[in-house]
């Protein structure tokens, strides 16, 4: 099997999964996102691409709330996931991570054994009742970070001590092992070498047939390998959305055209 | 969308240049290709017949050449959008000057037993009209592919039908000519086989200049491609 390999699938019958409407965000006086209206797909992963500063990450950070750390940064218009305003001021920012995982461009393990780095989550959100339930949630989550064969013998060995590639499927183990619905990924591959970043693609492959994913990233045939649907940003707009293919073979606005063929523009 | 701001790499420009001359280079073999056979034809130059039958392999060099190039830049660059669209329509696009190298080379082989046979009025300046209209299409469906100009590509593809109308009313006389005398039959039939060929290559510049407007759009021309009546009541019925 070819693991760079995605097929081509229709979207046309998901369901948004997350809807975000007129989203503008400021730090301080900077007005970095402008007006960005987008529908998640469920099941779907979709790629944010743009040039650095084009408020891709800053829009990906919106998603899960990441941006309330931020203190000059003020986040206006909706977003709604499963209908349910994430911004609304009874939601528990920490219990809408938990449903909305996210896996960062450096591999970010605790200084925890394996186990512990994977049970971390579970553990405060209180997921399993017995060392036997999360004996589980470790090994599925494992599992499907295609890691636990890798591991396996060794849960108890430190998370840091693993190689680059093994470290970032340990950080999607620990961010699968909640439950979330949504994956955000911020250029997940981008400090992995070629063998590494395809395991991690074809492990983004099978997560989206439960959950959906979000990936951030600044290498175009990424984006075009693992998605299926492509937001191309641009100076804080939202400049294209569409199927992935379609941005990739004839892209309708010609400031997507410049920048996935590398034009000056 | 067609962009035509430079890459920020040079070296791609420059690699694109180098495959889209070669292209051009190709083309112009094969347009003087099917206009000399014609010309070989009618003035019963077998010599020159033999020689065209040779070049061909420069063109099939050039064929080859082209897609050895263009599948190093899909390697090494990952081409997208109208990048990859210029690549493709450029592949395409050498697969169908290489076939029309040999619908001429075929016109210039059968100019040999021709020119030791009976002579078929009119036929043989009319096939020389064809091949240097199908050529002009040519010439003007590459200039559409490299300047991305729909326009004139959608212009080329519509003169397909004069190529077809004019290959159904040679096919008509020559059918004439065998049914008033079966000594011409033999003749006849090598110059149908020829006039099929020219509207053969009329088809494919038609093809070219599809894929010219598949690069400037992104988009194949969706609409029936234009058609001459069938051949009439004088044809067989396939």
């Amino acid at each position: 099997m070819n693991l760079m390999q995605t097929p081509v699938s229709d979207t046309t019958a998901l369901k948004p999964r997350i809807t975000a409407s007129g989203v503008q965000v400021y730090y301080d006086t900077n007005h970095a996102l402008k007006d960005v209206s987008v529908n998640i797909l469920d099941r779907t992963t979709t790629a944010f691409i743009g040039p650095s500063g084009c408020g891709k990450s800053t829009f990906l950070r919106c998603l899960n709330r990441m941006n309330d750390t931020v203190a000059s940064a003020r986040v206006e218009g909706k977003i709604l996931l499963d209908g349910q305003d994430i911004y609304d001021k009874r939601v528990d920012p920490v219990q809408l991570r938990a449903r909305i995982g996210m896996v960062f461009q450096k591999p970010n393990p605790f200084p925890k054994s394996i186990y512990d780095n994977v049970a971390y989550g579970p553990r405060i959100h209180g997921l399993a009742r017995n060392k036997a339930e999360l004996d589980e949630i470790v090994e599925t989550s494992l599992r499907r970070a295609a890691l636990w064969n890798e591991v396996k013998d060794r849960l108890s060995a430190p998370g840091t001590g693993l190689s680059g590639g093994q470290q970032q499927r340990l950080c999607i183990a620990r961010a699968v092992a909640t439950g979330p619905e949504v994956l955000l990924m911020d250029e997940p591959c981008s400090a992995l070498d070629p063998i590494a970043t395809a395991q991690v693609e074809a492990l983004i492959d099978e997560l989206r047939e439960q959950y959906s994913v979000v990936i951030v990233t600044h290498s175009m045939q990424q984006a075009a390998r693992v998605s299926q649907k492509t937001a191309f940003f641009h100076l804080g707009n939202l400049v294209e959305y569409g199927d992935t293919q379609q941005i990739f073979t004839n892209p309708q606005d010609p400031r997507t055209e410049s920048y996935i063929t590398g034009r000056i523009g | 969308m067609t962009p035509d701001t430079p890459h920020i790499s040079s070296a791609f420009d420059r690699e694109i240049d180098a495959l889209l001359a070669k292209l051009t280079l190709m083309s112009g073999l094969v347009e003087r290709a099917l206009v000399d056979s014609a010309v070989a034809l009618e003035a019963q130059d077998t010599d020159a017949a033999e020689r065209m039958i040779r070049a061909d392999k420069d063109i099939d060099a050039l064929d080859e050449q082209i897609n050895l190039d263009a599948a190093g830049l899909i390697a090494r660059r990952s081409p997208t959008a109208s990048d990859l669209r210029l690549i493709l329509a450029v592949m395409r696009t050498s697969s169908s000057l290489e076939r029309v190298g040999d619908l001429a080379k075929n016109v210039a082989k059968r100019t040999l037993p021709l020119a030791q046979s009976r002579q078929v009025e009119g036929a043989t300046s009319t096939i020389r009209r064809m091949a240097k209209m199908v050529a002009v299409m040519l010439e003007e469906a590459m200039r559409a592919l490299t300047r991305k100009d729909a326009v004139l590509a959608a212009d080329v593809r519509a003169r397909d039908l004069d190529i077809d109308t004019m290959y159904n009313t040679l096919f008509r006389s020559l059918l004439t000519h065998m049914l008033e005398n079966q000594s011409n039959i033999t003749p006849a039939m090598h110059l149908h086989f020829i006039a099929k060929n020219i509207e053969r290559a009329g088809d494919h510049a038609t093809g070219i200049a599809e894929q010219a407007i598949y690069l400037a759009t992104g988009e194949l021309p969706s609409d029936a491609r234009p058609k001459a009546e069938a051949l009439g009541s004088t044809a067989p019925k396939a």
